[in-house]
């Protein structure tokens, strides 16, 4: 630990995961409305800002599965690779919590160790109460 | 609304409200919600995934760069963060159970007092005679920090740890039942209850957000709430204003921090009293 870098080697990785799966998610977010521009989109679609009463507009996906069946349609459907983008900013912090567990372990502090997998433990057991990850 | 206009003018909107939020640990849906709602016309529903998108966004883009400079304290965010966590989850199960109307007022006067201490120690830069609590010794919270506004380090300690835990239980219960951030609560109980300096519990609150917001997105998500077309222009917009706004709060002093936060404590109170007396200003 040096006087200008006060982040210990866990946080460095903490970091770096968070600004990583930031990027990536930005990443794919923008490559989906690049692809979805250039198929015409922009022009063709004027944006429906109310929610309609049955079935869910271009744009809102509410699986996992709904976004992989996306991506393999062909020709392939541009927003699934933006919902990508947007799944992998979702589950980026709790990637984060996860890669730490070791990462505090290799320092030695079994203490926060356990704090993070108790968290990790949380954050799951929330997403699939959730029904999130179906 | 024609897309190309309401991308850009939306992605200008999280631009600034990630700078706020990356400054004063919040998620920035306060500010988000009634601009998309109010504004731009954006359905409620697809306003609130969309802000919880931008509390995600907002946390990554910020808790990257304090975590790196020492402001984010890791460990204080994870012990801290299991009680919220806990918190918001039995909340979930109580909402509809507990009368909400009373449960705002309570959080009204609560907030009301705290913007009131707030005020009291506007100008303290940083917490000074600390003494030590032995349940922050035994789980290291602790730290230290550049400042470079003051230009040198700052070490700090965590005080009153079992009172900070309880309020951050507390506040994601509050945050469960009512379905409200929490941001603002976090950063109040470690700045006032825990005593740690400004900085430190606004950059810790923004990597815990995003914890707890990643924990409740997949509701959202499931429900068709998030909206690729909505959710993009602003997580783009949070993420870049984010980074800008954590660049800013490293340079600025604590007090300044302090101070732009009280207005955000002021409306909040308001906000939950109003709606305890049945108005809703959204």
């Amino acid at each position: 630990m040096s006087q200008d870098h006060p982040a210990s080697p866990v946080e460095l990785l903490v970091a770096r995961t968070l600004l990583t799966g930031g990027l990536v998610g930005i990443a794919l977010i923008l490559l989906g409305l690049g692809l979805y521009a250039g198929h015409g989109g922009f022009h063709q679609h004027v944006l429906q800002l109310s929610r309609p009463a049955g079935g869910n507009p271009p744009g809102v996906f509410v699986s996992v599965r709904q976004v992989v069946d996306g991506l393999r349609h062909r020709p392939l459907d541009p927003l699934a690779v933006t919902a990508l983008g947007l799944l992998l900013l979702m589950v980026t912090p709790i990637i984060a919590v996860a890669l730490s567990i070791p990462a505090f372990l290799r320092a030695g502090d079994r203490r926060y160790a356990t704090i993070a997998a108790i968290v990790l433990t949380m954050l799951v057991v929330s997403l699939i109460a959730a029904g999130g990850v179906h | 609304m024609d897309l190309t206009v309401f991308s850009v003018a939306v992605l200008l909107t999280a631009v600034g409200a990630g700078v706020v939020g990356a400054i004063l640990g919040l998620g920035g849906g306060i500010l988000l919600i009634p601009i998309l709602t109010l504004f731009f016309g954006v359905d409620l529903h697809y306003a609130m995934g969309a802000s919880i998108i931008s509390v995600i966004a907002t946390s990554s883009g910020a808790a990257a760069s304090y975590l790196r400079t020492g402001l984010s304290n890791l460990r204080v965010g994870l012990f801290l963060v299991m009680a919220t966590i806990s918190g918001a989850f039995l909340g979930a199960f109580l909402a509809g159970v507990v009368p909400v109307r009373v449960l705002e007022l309570i959080l009204g006067l609560a907030l009301s007092y705290s913007a009131f201490t707030t005020i009291r120690q506007l100008h303290d830069e940083l917490p000074e005679g600390v003494p030590d609590d032995p349940l922050a010794l035994r789980f290291d919270l602790e730290g230290r920090y550049h400042d470079l506004r003051l230009g040198r380090h700052v070490s700090y300690r965590a005080q009153r740890v079992a009172g900070g835990f309880a309020a951050m239980f507390g506040a994601g219960l509050l945050s469960g039942m009512l379905g409200i951030g929490s941001g603002a609560f976090k950063v109040l109980a470690m700045d006032y209850l825990m005593r740690l300096p400004m900085k430190v519990s606004t950059a810790t609150s923004n990597f815990m957000i995003g914890l707890t917001a990643a924990a409740s997105a997949g509701i959202y998500f499931g429900r068709g709430d998030i909206h690729a077309l909505i959710v993009a222009p602003v997580a783009i917009g949070v993420l870049g204003g984010a980074y800008l706004g954590t660049m800013l709060m490293a340079r600025m002093q604590n007090t300044t921090v302090r101070k732009l936060f009280l207005p955000i404590v002021v409306y909040l109170a308001l906000s939950m009293i109003l709606r305890g007396l049945g108005i809703h200003l959204l």
